[in-house]
């Protein structure tokens, strides 16, 4: 190895700093990243347009590192997974940390908008003084576009004046002229555009003679006055009518007889949203309950749907099975309907009085019929039942591939061993099979832990529950049960505190895939074994 | 090295502005600034044509005596509205009238009802939502405890609306947050040929149901399990109720009536129905199920309302709709209300008021939408001309009606107190144990907001 390579960082392939590929190479790139950055423009426009600064910032800084990954030499090395490690930063890094961040917020209906906007708004509300007249007004517009109001009070006939914005109004007298100084009366077809604009404005000079005109009458203006003043001191909203002082509040402001001002705004609340997690005793009370349904359900989904994925693989993998083609296509038949079509179906076929499967029961039976939607465990019995219905295909698929890589000379070995088949299944084929397939298995026991939707579409969780603080049902799974306390029962949206629950979901999942990591990896250790 | 760098760096930035350049229009907001937009529309208008439609309507409160025959000019202002599909295109076709009248352009942007709801929270706050949306009176809850909706003034015509219809959209604060449209209750659908005569109260339901169900149909009065909202007509039959209301007729959250003594009777009729067999505790009948069931002919009566009406038609059961049946007293099922609503953050408040108020709240606009989606109409000059049978008995049934709470506390409701019918109706509660435990839970989860 000469001296002049060992300077190159990035190892062999690295070229060193001279053009590094052909114009053509060069052109292509450009182009490419000329469109990536052409779409990272026009989306953090839109995203500051709406206000979304932080992931603006995120996606520009990570639009940029591209970039100079692509354009320096010198990073030569990270262009194999800049496109990789781009997309992770956004798509699966950023919205994490959002999520942690929101969880220490009080982001939810009532605290929608940024403090700023809140102020904003609460500000702009007037109220009209009680000896106040309300005008009916009359618009003109200049060629310039400015605006001027022809005013009249429609209890005193002389009262009568025009006003524009900055200046003290001028007495006039009878019927608004079509033309006024340079000013044209603006005609009914056109007025309509210009309410924008005139509503916008404040015509007159303050504090005695400002008029603006009605937000929500036509042809009406009086002298409305600003209802509340932030006071930036006290970081207070003050009525100017009555001179109460509304305090923030965790991102409301609250007088002291406790009236609130909408809207109110997200703030952060610090660890409120996990305290109430832990204190919550309608929660703690039966978290314990759903706990144990949610992991045996996520568990049994795993096993069933693997059991008879694996029995049906090995089933049709020995090859004198007639008709092997048509039948394995068959079988993948539950996997390509969507669980939101399947499940409703099956939720048919089990109904106790109208469905077939259940009819089929009772004719077997003499009438007795599970309760598959009001006893609970019936209830659980039947999205299991569904649930390796749906499941199973995709284990047969996964245990086909894996029976193709299994070494034939192992069975053979065992055959001279006079080994049976229950012998050869136990020691050999479910060793090397859990090898392959153990990691999807952690992955599906992970997706059956949060499954929202085979156990909303089943029964919304139920039975319910008798005898509970809170409603809860015996099918439901942290998903759903959290969820409603989220986003139903409180009859609110509380992103906050949703997200505090799915940080401790995440944990939950964290912590229990894992051991089934070190499960598998000790499978692989005994699969080498064999 | 380093000049080429730059000269990379440089055909980079022209390209991407450039792209930025072709992207940028279609990104740009519609509801820009009026002001400088109008004046050029106003000087470019004369060698624009118009479609010469003749103005039908003269605006009613406008206070300008200019005449207006001529169409008007483009104005480059414009109005956006989300409305469902239903209502969309009868929005669309106003627009081109309110277009030719007054220049400004009426953005219809069509979409699922109840993503108009969430779609609204997340569009307002920013500053690009609609300045009008159409939807149900139980979001102004929701929607004003964020601060999104701005009051309605219903303009010189109000008289013109169902006074329910404008309670339902009065919030606790006294003020209105909708302009109604359209009113929806449910009432008693029967079988005509099972049920020569209908009910009048539930202990002749019930009675009924028995003579129907030995004479070989499978059920006599069938509902679907749990739902507060089907059960809600027999909850107030026996006296029950949900929230009391104050003497303005607002819904007082503090007064919870889950577990009042009217309350408890509804449930111990309702449990009294699957006791003597005439409803089946394990049957988990959905609302699908109990609609087709009553099309096959398997259940003489059920409580539903107009949507289930064209399924019945089609299936050809001689059917008939009337008032909900009495307990102590006549049952009262909930109102909705369907109606327009203003965006708090739109800056084209006043035109989005004055819009409502002189082209929507009108005989012709009413009876359109009417005719395009035959709901009760809030607008008594066309709910009154109603000829449909059907409609007349809903329109009937809905007299008695209460708007359906549009307090945020009554989110809190449905979850617990359907629990609580549904273990009634399964038989794993008495009645006064699932009262009991609908107040408490509904009760918690209302101190818990």
């Amino acid at each position: 190895m000469s001296a002049a390579t060992q300077k190159v960082p990035g190892g062999a392939q690295a070229p060193p700093g001279a053009a590094p590929t052909s114009i053509l190479g060069l052109i292509l790139r450009i182009l490419a990243l000329a469109l990536i950055d052409g779409i990272t423009i026009w989306l953090v426009y839109q995203m500051v347009f709406d206000g979304y600064w932080p992931l603006a910032a995120t996606l520009a800084l990570v639009t940029i590192w591209v970039n100079i990954v692509f354009l320096s030499g010198r990073f030569y090395p990270l262009r194999y997974v800049a496109p990789g490690l781009a997309l992770m930063v956004i798509m699966v890094l950023y919205p994490i940390l959002f999520t942690f961040y929101v969880s220490f917020t009080n982001y939810g209906t009532g605290h929608l908008v940024t403090k700023e906007l809140a102020i904003e708004q609460i500000e702009s509300q007037t109220y009209l003084p009680p000896d106040a007249t309300i005008y009916q007004w009359t618009a003109y517009r200049n060629p310039a576009g400015e605006y001027k109001l022809w005013m009249v009070n429609p209890n005193d006939p002389t009262d009568v004046f025009t006003v524009v914005p900055g200046q003290e109004p001028v007495a006039r007298t009878g019927e608004p002229p079509a033309e006024l100084e340079g000013f044209t009366q603006i005609p009914t077809n056109q007025l309509f555009g210009a309410l924008g604009a005139l509503s916008s404005l404040t015509f007159g000079v303050k504090p005695d003679s400002a008029f603006q005109v009605s937000q929500t009458a036509l042809g009406q203006a009086a002298q409305y006055e600003q209802l509340y003043v932030y006071d930036p001191a006290q970081d207070a909203m003050i009525n100017q009518q009555t001179g109460e002082v509304y305090y923030n509040v965790n991102g409301t402001f609250t007088s002291e007889s406790g009236a609130t001002l909408t809207p109110g705004f997200a703030a952060v609340t610090g660890l409120q949203n996990y305290v109430r997690l832990f204190t919550d005793p309608t929660l703690s009370s039966t978290f314990l309950q759903v706990f144990i349904w949610t992991v045996v359900f996520a568990l049994l989904s795993v096993l069933l749907t693997f059991v008879l994925g694996m029995f049906l693989a090995i089933v049709f993998d020995v090859p004198e099975m007639p008709l092997r083609a048509p039948l394995r296509s068959l079988l993948l038949i539950p996997y390509t309907i969507p669980a939101f079509v399947a499940v409703p179906v099956w939720v048919g076929l089990l109904n106790p009085q109208f469905g077939v499967i259940s009819q089929m029961i009772a004719a077997i039976t003499g009438g007795w019929v599970p309760a598959w939607f009001s006893d609970p465990m019936w209830a659980k019995v039947g999205i299991l039942l569904i649930q390796t219905w749906l499941g199973f295909p995709y284990m047969f698929v996964v245990v086909t591939g894996a029976l193709q890589t299994l070494p034939n000379d192992i069975y053979e070995a065992a055959d001279l061993d006079g080994a049976n088949a229950w012998h050869k299944f136990q020691r050999i084929t479910l060793p090397l099979l859990l090898v392959t397939v153990g990691p999807l298995l952690v992955a599906s026991f992970a997706f059956n832990f949060n499954n929202f939707v085979v156990i909303n579409l089943y029964n919304q969780g139920g039975p319910p529950m008798p005898n509970v603080p809170t409603p809860v049902g015996y099918t439901d799974i942290l998903a759903t049960y959290t969820y409603n306390i989220a986003f139903g029962a409180q009859g609110t949206q509380d992103y906050g505190y949703a997200s505090a629950i799915t940080m401790m979901i995440f944990l939950i999942l964290f912590i229990i895939t894992q051991f089934q990591f070190r499960f598998t990896n000790m499978l692989e250790e005994r699969g080498r074994n064999v | 090295m380093r000049n080429k760098l730059l000269l990379v760096l440089s055909v980079l930035v022209i390209a991407s502005m450039v792209l930025a350049a072709c992207g940028a229009p279609a990104a740009t907001p519609a509801p820009a600034a009026p002001a400088p937009a109008t004046e050029e529309a106003a000087e470019a208008a004369p060698t624009e044509a118009p479609a010469a439609e003749a103005p039908t309507e003269e605006a009613a409160a406008a206070p300008t005596e200019a005449p207006a025959e001529e169409a008007a000019a483009d104005t480059g202002v414009s109005l956006t509205i989300w409305a469902d599909e239903q209502r969309a295109p009868i929005l669309e076709t106003l627009g081109d009238a309110f277009f030719a009248q007054t220049g400004v352009k009426l953005v219809v942007v069509q979409k699922a009802i109840g993503d108009i709801r969430s779609d609204f929270i997340t569009a307002a706050p920013t500053g690009s939502g609609p300045d009008i949306i159409l939807g149900a009176h139980d979001w102004i809850g929701e929607l004003n405890a964020s601060g999104l909706l701005a009051p309605v003034e219903l303009g010189p015509n109000a008289a013109n609306f169902a006074p329910n219809a404008v309670q339902a959209f009065t919030y606790t604060d006294g003020k209105v947050y909708g302009m109604p449209q359209a009113t929806e209750n449910i009432a008693l659908i029967y079988n005509t040929d099972l049920v020569p005569t209908p009910p009048t109260t539930f202990d002749e339901v019930k009675t009924m149901s028995a003579d129907i169900k030995a004479a070989g149909t499978l059920y006599g009065f069938l509902r679907q399990v749990g739902d507060p909202y089907h059960y809600y007509p027999i909850q107030t039959a026996f006296g029950g109720y949900i929230f009391g209301q104050n003497a303005d007729g607002s819904y007082n959250a503090e007064d919870l009536g889950l577990n009042s003594e009217g309350s408890v009777a509804a449930l111990t009729w309702l449990d009294s129905m699957y006791a003597d067999g005439l409803l089946d505790r394990n049957a988990n009948i959905t609302g699908d199920l109990m609609l087709s069931a009553f099309q096959n002919g398997d259940a003489a009566m059920i409580i539903s309302g107009p949507w289930a009406i064209n399924g019945i038609k089609a299936a050809g059961v001689p059917y008939a709709v009337t008032n909900i049946p009495a307990g102590t007293q006549p049952g009262a099922p909930f109102m909705g209300v369907q109606g327009f609503m203003v965006n708090a953050f739109s800056k084209n408040q006043l035109l989005a008021q004055t819009f409502l108020q002189t082209f929507v709240a009108t005989d012709a606009t009413m009876q359109a939408f009417f005719d395009q989606d035959p709901r009760i109409s809030a607008w008594t000059p066309v709910a009154d001309k109603i000829e449909d049978p059907d409609l007349k008995a809903f329109s009937e049934a809905g007299k008695v009606a209460q708007p359906m709470p549009n307090i945020p506390a009554m989110n809190s409701v449905w979850g617990g107190q359907g629990d609580a019918i549904t273990l009634v109706e399964t038989g794993k509660l008495t009645p006064q144990e699932g009262a009991d435990q609908a107040q408490s839970q509904v009760s918690t989860a209302i101190a818990g907001q």
